[in-house]
């Protein structure tokens, strides 16, 4: 029999091979350890797939309330117009396949002590350790906010179609404002991705309406750029109103449909409001939270610094430069695997090394990006000095579509990262 | 941790990442790799138009992400991103996705193109680095067997621009893409996503 490299590796695994390089395989079986993921979103998925790929004798369960998950990258696209709701849908028989124990289900708590996930329908989880990627949920800075007449779409799903469904319904020449949050919230370029993406539309179809951005702040992600692409192709119908220009909404009104700020009130035709932001409603009532509204962690691991043997990932943890993004959380439920590999296996785990970039399309030719690259310094993720940044300023057309053409490259690679 | 220590033990992480059977199995060389997948597929077997890096030879690799981090070459965002390794780093992520194996990819090419782009191959000599069907036996002359289509023809037009950086080893590539038009490079890319062998 000739030995192809397989074998071979099978051979190396169990050999004296790796011990030499002092590392012991990530790969071999009989890990009885029993891992409970709670959250199938970006960081929950990536989690799930990669505890599997590290320990392939664990057991690994997912639990997620929705059946269908919808993606928010690319779910600005579905306002757009230029994707479907089924092109950001996703479902967990990948992961599955792969050997995740999908329970479809409401955690109704977690005995931290007894080491036990409570679910609606599905009884008791028993587990070691505790993965939770709860995603966000929305503060009340905004007085009378109603989400049914002025959706946030900041979670994927019915709201997207509720937002898309008012664009589509209003008259040539009505006004949308769009309300954009206050730091830190997640996905930081994506309220401004989403004025290029409803003024795409307008442009097209309606072409006499504009859209106001009406923002909590003075300044915001790949500002100089979004601004020249709003002035490229959306001049006149894209105005963003900073908060020192009474941008800043504070009020609204559900009856009359109004938005209310210091100093004005506006009544456009289609308000799309989000509202400020921390971390998703089961981490604050498993007391992962702290005063800030986010759940510490220990960011070499995310082990929550509140409970031992509990992580917390995505855009609910305090990852220390990282933005929350869909790409953070899917970086981070990477070395979170990593991190329990190492323990479960009782080696040191590896510096970590952590990455993310945020792809914003102002047209479908017209691509821009931010990147970083990070690294743990002083017990804090920081970003490598001299590494990372924007896409250059005043750069050719071709090299926007290139970006574009990269956008959805992105979209398709990370979501079969997560998904299978 | 001392930066000597940090240094010493990063070596060994390389020697272990070039030198050991399986760049898979080490724990450093995929902790720094795994991120990748977000852009470049699982393990660098993209699902287009980035890139596939898997299987692609480790001096390509090496040399290639270290050209990007020194402006080498032309890019939209792996410049970027490269700085952020060092050349410990570099070494051990061209281990691991080298390791890996190429994925077999359809793309939805038009034939004619494609037969366009195989009398290009052949008759602008493409075939003396990058092999009869586009698949290298040269560690230094990348696969373009089965790339992305995309991916390939936006590569022929950064190495054709004189306005734009190329690697010293790839200066070959301007000169035998200056007489080539956007056509001729949308064909030639054609026929590379076609192969399949």
């Amino acid at each position: 029999m000739s030995m192809n490299r397989r074998s071979f590796l099978q051979l190396a695994a169990g050999s004296a091979a790796l011990s030499v390089c002092g590392f012991p395989s990530l790969v071999s079986a009989g890990d009885k350890v029993s891992i409970v993921v709670i959250g199938g979103g970006y960081g929950g998925a990536t989690a799930a797939r990669y505890l599997l790929d590290y320990l392939p004798g664990a057991s690994v369960t997912l639990v997620e309330k929705n059946k269908d998950y919808y993606s928010c990258p690319f779910s600005n696209e579905v306002l757009g117009g230029e994707k479907s709701m089924d092109d950001i849908k996703f479902g967990y028989d990948g992961l599955a396949a792969k050997g995740v124990k999908v329970v479809i289900d409401e955690v109704t708590g977690v005995d931290m002590d007894g080491k036990k996930v409570s679910t609606a329908n599905s009884g008791k989880i028993p587990y070691d350790y505790l993965v939770v990627s709860p995603g966000i949920s929305f503060r009340d800075n905004i007085e009378g906010y109603d989400a049914e007449v002025f959706p946030h779409a900041w979670k994927a799903g019915p709201q997207t179609v509720l937002l898309r469904k008012k664009l589509e319904a209003m008259e040539d020449g009505g006004v949308v404002m769009l309300a954009a949050p206050p730091n830190p919230f997640r996905c930081p370029p994506g309220p401004y991705e989403r004025a290029a993406q409803i003024a795409h539309y307008l442009k097209h179809h309606k072409p006499k309406s504009k859209l106001i951005i009406m923002d909590s702040k003075d300044k915001f992600s790949k500002q100089g750029l979004f601004m020249e692409g709003y002035k490229k192709h959306y001049d006149g119908i894209v105005e963003w109103r900073s908060a020192a220009n009474d941008g800043k909404v504070l009020a609204v009104n559900a009856d009359s449909g109004e938005l209310v700020t210091e100093f004005d009130e506006h009544k456009p035709a289609v308000a799309n409001v989000i509202p400020a932001q921390k971390a998703g409603v089961l981490a604050s009532s498993l007391g992962l939270t702290d005063d800030s509204g986010w759940c510490p962690v220990d960011q070499r691991t995310f082990e929550s610094s509140v409970h031992s043997d509990v992580y917390v990932i995505g855009d609910a943890c305090i990852a220390g430069a990282m933005p929350k993004s869909g790409y953070s959380a899917n970086s981070q439920g990477k070395v979170c695997a990593a991190a329990i590999a190492a323990k479960v296996k009782g080696y040191e785990m590896p510096n970590p090394s952590y990455l993310n970039t945020c792809y914003s399309l102002i047209t479908p030719e017209h691509g821009i990006s931010v990147a970083a690259v990070y690294r743990l310094q002083d017990g804090t993720i920081a970003g490598v000095k001299g590494a990372g940044g924007l896409s250059p300023l005043n750069a050719s057309d071709e090299t926007r579509k290139a970006e574009a053409m990269y956008a959805r490259s992105w979209f398709r690679n990370i979501t079969t990262d997560l998904f299978g | 941790m001392h930066r000597r220590l940090a240094s010493a033990l990063s070596l060994v992480a390389l020697a272990c990442a070039l030198g050991g059977p399986s760049h898979a199995a080490d724990p450093s060389a995929a902790i720094v790799s795994k991120p990748c997948a977000g852009c470049h597929g699982i393990d660098g077997a993209s699902k287009g138009d980035a890139p596939i890096i898997a299987g692609l030879s480790a001096p390509y690799l090496a040399s290639t992400m270290r050209a990007y981090k020194n402006e080498q070459r032309y890019a939209t965002i792996m410049n970027r991103i490269a700085k952020g390794y060092d050349d410990a780093q570099l070494d051990a992520m061209a281990g691991y996705f080298s390791s890996q194996s190429w994925p077999n990819t359809k793309q939805d090419i038009d034939a004619g193109q494609a037969t366009k782009g195989q009398a290009l191959h052949a008759s602008k000599g493409c075939l003396g680095c990058h092999g009869p069907q586009g698949v290298s036996m040269m560690p230094t002359a990348p696969r373009l067997a089965g790339q992305y289509a995309g991916f390939l023809e936006q590569q022929m037009k950064d190495y054709r621009d004189p306005g734009k950086p190329i690697p010293p080893a790839a200066m070959v590539m301007r000169s035998m893409l200056s007489g080539l038009n956007d056509a001729d490079i949308a064909a030639l890319a054609a026929f590379y996503a076609s192969q399949n062998p």
